[in-house]
């Protein structure tokens, strides 16, 4: 097994006490990169070639000589018996959405294709504070809009390292793919509406969406920012929590950042589901759509195997000790995505204004100084499909009286899913649930050009996902077997605001129950060719 | 070239343009906080004369990813304001994003406040210059971020973020004043106000206190609304008196020719004093304004709000009716008197180490003080001449020990050396000469020096006894008592030692 397939938390350890040095997990890293991810995404991509099918294609940016510095320092600060970090000399990756000095930052976008960022984001220079070496910025959604990464501007976006014909996911579906083919040990992924658990379910890996205001938003390119979070990705839960515990806490930079004490979330991590309640709901099972052709919404139960996953993953915390919960109501997840659909529209919308061609970024030539065309001409040429749509749409529900219709009711239907679950995790009330466990994803990761182009039906993949974001509490992605078809299906577990802790020792039981399980030895397709 | 927007004469009304119509106006003005730091970011506030984008951070200037963080000055100073506006301060009001394109914009949104800002309603009066005191109401005032410049050079479209970020109180009044010179007197008031709490520098001219009026007319005693029209770029008191009174006649005589006042944006052109039309304003822009989800809701407590009302100084007309009351000032010397803090707290410091009348104070600090004030470019609370030392130089001519002019001119000197009046009085032999014996030998002299004079004066030509006055006092370099003076000199003329 190389060095980067092993664990965050047994890496940083091994640094810390000699037994490893940090240059030579990067070597492995880097070594893996260059046998798994071919060309890294670009604006100027030319055709897809037969090999290009055959690679990951996470990254859009490798700064490896960046990374070798600081590879070096961490094994200097270990020699002369300095504390390196809780994340000493430990590979990961970022996505591009975040901000790093000196280092191009693009949102995988034209209008940002060369813009290096003059200052590094807070979540991103905690991890570096703690050891960790950054390999480079990976692909994802362009501005984060998308589930499946194939809205990217840099091309080739990046593939399912389980399945090469299938997408990784996304936003984040670049950090999910790095973290599944051993491209780091770690990724740093943005959660909007499903963002990082979705394409750690595609992906196999563990995602968490903390609770906003858990992590430090500032210096991440703004989606929809009352509903982004900054979150980690990792191999194993242990790992999300040791990242978790580096990224979290108040930010003098962003006021929404909250102001409460970060717990030892590695502390505890162990002591079992005994006595814990977890819930299952119905509303979770199935899904809701658009007909496609009329309209109307159709209510369709999930396939099997994403159901029964989700009951096995319940019998399995039973056998733990955890008292199960049927039938707990979440009736107005039904209008999550509507409401998402608007909200995050709206404030996308306003978020990208600032991209103007006038201050940094892509700039149109515009004939005769003309101000109007230079705007114009600048977001024609430097946005893509999905950013073009969202402005559309955004202005559309937020102007004049028709954002009492959309706007002020999406706003309505929010506080209804955050009243959900309030009841369901009230200490006095009905349900008392510690945790909801849900299935993360209504299937495995879909095959690249099933969805796109339908902005609408692509966001339906974040149905189960989105609620955690409308409501602002936490929730967790964790692998809970393979599919049919051999692809990772993903389980959720939500909790309510703050009770990270609880969803990591709920996650890191069952990770302990089935680590025998048969499905935990089956590895991405892309790793069998390296091994 | 030709004015689009004068009145052609043959419409000019010679018995009186106003006569039928009354003029409705209502001020908006956005106010510079003169906070250390910026609304939203730790970059200075204050950039004047510093070179262009100096004085900026990836916060203020809008880079990919930041947030903002609420400058509590700036609540303190809005809330300030608010106070004395007479406003209700909200326990709970919101920013909100009012998105709109311009490139000195950098965030393509300004944070502002919308539906629910830190005051609600509130109210300034102003004694117009009428005498009559005009209730002039507030229907918006809110925190927000100011915007960038941008300038035209050599045909470029520059911009300078330095103001970005810096924090702004947007004021807007109801359609409250009937006249230009009303106007100009709310925005005389308002400015004094804002220098009186210290929230703002209030300059207009260096763009601290900023001012669009707009203005519509209807017939005289009439209570509805017509068009109004809005003009912008108004950067100074006498700008807003001249380029309301212009509008005002345009759109009287516009109707009165049979037309229609359009809802106009209008330019006040200072150079060439006039009105230029900038755009039609048929529809109000549609700004998409939606709660800032950046910043948290701003939640005040009842104790920090009271506090804030505690801190609040006794008002510049608040002051005045005591003057007036407590130290029976006539209204023009209150007013003066109560022009800035430091000149009100300096009558009433001297008052106090003077002990006695008010109003011979106030007449020493009006002539003397405020000229030396003018002259040296200081304002009262920055004078060397401290209004103990002026109470002393007061007491010194009631005395007698000098006359009113030595006392003028003792004052100069004090300002001038810092050292105190009764020292300055015994080194250099100020006190008057009232010795009867001193006065009668000097009065002799001259008496001896000018025969001719005496003979002239004793023959009839008593208009010479000035002359003599003159001769004595200036042997005496001014120190000599007059009343005494005058008295022994005529019996010494007389003959009759």
């Amino acid at each position: 097994m190389s060095l980067t397939d092993q664990s965050a938390f047994d890496i940083a350890h091994k640094i810390q006490r000699g037994e490893l040095a940090a240059v030579d997990v990067l070597d492995a890293a880097l070594e893996r990169i260059a046998a798994v991810d071919g060309r890294p995404g670009a604006l100027d991509y030319g055709p897809l070639t037969q090999e290009d099918q055959t690679k990951v294609h996470a990254f859009i940016t490798l700064t490896a000589d960046r990374a070798r510095q600081k590879a070096e320092r961490v094994d200097a600060r270990i020699s002369s018996g300095e504390d390196a970090g809780a994340l000493a000399g430990v590979p990961i990756t970022i996505k591009d959405l975040f901000c790093l000095k000196g280092v191009p930052t693009t949102a995988a976008s034209r209008i940002l294709s060369n813009f290096v960022a003059p200052y590094t984001a807070t979540a991103i220079e905690r991890l570096e504070d703690a050891g960790a070496v950054v390999l480079g910025k990976v692909n994802m959604d362009e501005f984060a809009y998308g589930s499946s990464n194939e809205s990217s501007a840099f091309k080739p976006t990046t593939r399912n390292p389980w399945d090469l014909t299938r997408v990784p996911g996304g936003s984040s579906g670049g950090s999910a793919a790095a973290v599944a083919s051993g491209q780091g040990c770690l990724s740093v992924g943005t959660d909007t509406g499903g963002s990082i658990r979705q394409p750690a379910a595609y992906c196999g890996v563990v995602g968490l969406k903390p609770t906003y205001g858990r992590i430090s938003r500032y210096g991440v390119i703004a989606f929809a920012s009352s509903l982004d979070c900054p979150g980690p990705l990792a191999r194993n839960v242990r790992d999300a929590a040791l990242m978790l515990s580096v990224m979290a806490g108040a930010d003098t930079r962003d006021s929404t950042a909250v102001r409460l004490p970060v717990p030892d979330y590695l502390a505890g991590i162990d002591r079992g589901v005994k006595g814990m309640r977890i819930g299952l709901s119905k509303d979770y099972l199935q899904i809701s759509y658009p007909d496609p052709d009329t309209g109307e919404t159709i209510m369709e139960d999930l396939p099997a195997e994403i159901r029964n996953m989700t009951l096995r993953a319940a019998e399995t915390l039973a056998a733990e000790g955890a008292e199960i919960v049927e039938n707990v109501p979440m009736p107005n997840s039904i209008y999550g995505i509507p409401a998402y659909f608007v909200i995050s529209r709206v404030e996308a919308s306003s978020n990208l204004h600032r991209f103007d061609g006038v201050k940094y970024g892509y700039r149109a030539r515009a004939s005769g100084g003309d101000l109007a065309e230079l705007y114009r001409l600048t977001r024609a040429e430097g946005f893509g499909l999905e950013p073009k749509l969202r402005v559309l749409m955004g202005m559309y529900m937020s102007g004049g009286q028709l954002s009492l219709q959309y706007f002020q009711r999406a706003l309505q239907a929010r506080s209804m899913i955050r009243a959900d679950f309030e009841t369901a995790f009230d200490p006095d009330g009905p349900y008392r649930l510690d945790v909801l466990l849900t299935p993360t994803a209504p299937t495995p990761a879909f095959k690249m050009g099933d969805f796109y182009g339908d902005s609408t039906l692509m966001q339906y993949s974040d149905q189960l996902t989105v609620s955690a974001n409308h409501a602002g509490v936490p929730a967790l992605s964790i692998p809970g077997g393979l599919s049919a078809e051999g692809l990772p299906m993903g389980l959720q577990l939500i909790g309510p605001d703050f009770a990270e802790a609880t969803l990591f020792r709920a996650g890191y039981a069952f990770e302990q129950a089935t680590a025998d399980a048969d499905w935990r030895a089956v590895k991405p397709c892309v790793l069998a060719e390296v091994e | 070239m030709m004015n689009p927007l004068a009145v052609p004469d043959q419409h000019r009304n010679k018995d009186g343009l106003m006569a039928d119509f009354e003029a409705v106006i209502g001020l908006e003005t956005h106010i510079q906080l003169n906070t250390v730091t910026k609304i939203f970011c730790s970059c200075k506030a204050d950039s004047w004369q510093d070179p262009p984008n100096t004085n900026i951070c990836p916060v203020c200037a809008g880079l990919p990813g930041v947030l903002p963080v609420l400058n509590e000055a700036a609540v303190y100073k809005g809330a300030l304001l608010a106070a004395a506006m007479h406003a209700e301060i909200r326990l709970v009001s919101y920013f909100d994003r009012k998105n709109y394109f311009y490139p000195d914009l950098p965030k393509g949104y300004q944070i502002s406040q919308f539906d629910l800002a830190l005051g609600d309603g509130g109210y300034l009066d102003v004694t117009m210059p009428g005498g009559f005191v005009r209730r002039v109401n507030i229907t918006k005032l809110h925190l927000e971020e100011d915007a960038g410049k941008t300038k035209y050079e050599g045909g470029q479209r520059l911009v300078d973020f330095n103001r970005c970020g810096v924090p702004l109180v947007e004021m807007v009044t109801e359609p409250d004043l009937r006249s230009a010179d009303e106007a100009a007197q709310y925005l005389i008031r308002l400015r004094q106000l804002l220098r009186w709490l210290g929230v703002s520098e209030a300059d207009m001219e260096k763009g601290h206190l900023r001012c669009d009026a707009n203005v519509s007319i209807r017939t005289a005693g009439s209570t509805y609304l017509n068009t109004k029209t809005e003009i912008k770029n108004v950067n100074s008191i006498e700008a807003v008196r001249a380029a309301i009174n212009m509008e005002i006649e345009r759109q009287v005589s516009l109707v009165q020719a049979g037309g229609q006042v359009e809802s106009w944006t209008l330019d006040w052109d200072e150079t060439r004093q006039r009105l230029n039309k900038m755009r039609s304003k048929e529809t109000e822009a549609d700004y998409r304004y939606f709660r800032e989800p950046d910043l948290l809701p701003l939640e005040l407590t009842s104790e920090w709000r009271d506090a804030v009302i505690q801190n609040l100084p006794e008002l510049p007309l608040e002051r005045q009716l005591r003057f007036m009351t407590r130290y029976q000032l006539p209204e023009y010397d209150a007013d003066i008197l109560t022009a800035d803090r430091p000149i009100a707290d300096y009558y009433e410091a001297a008052l106090t180490a003077y002990g006695t009348d008010p109003k011979i104070l106030s007449n020493w600090i009006m002539n003397e003080v405020l000229r030396m004030q003018n002259e040296l470019g200081l304002s009262a609370d920055a004078l060397t001449l401290t209004p103990e030392y002026l109470a002393e130089v007061i007491r010194l001519v009631d005395a007698g020990t000098i006359n009113a002019a030595t006392g003028k001119a003792l004052l100069v000197k004090v300002q001038q050396s810092g050292q105190p009046p009764q020292a300055i009085v015994a080194a250099e032999g100020l006190s008057q000469v009232s010795d009867d014996s001193a006065l009668q030998s000097v009065i002799d002299a001259v008496l001896a020096a000018h025969p001719q004079e005496v003979e002239s004066y004793r023959g009839g030509k008593e208009g010479l006894f000035g002359w003599f006055m003159g001769q004595v006092m200036r042997q005496t370099r001014g120190q000599a008592d007059p009343a005494k003076t005058r008295a022994l000199l005529q019996k010494a003329l007389q003959g009759k030692r």
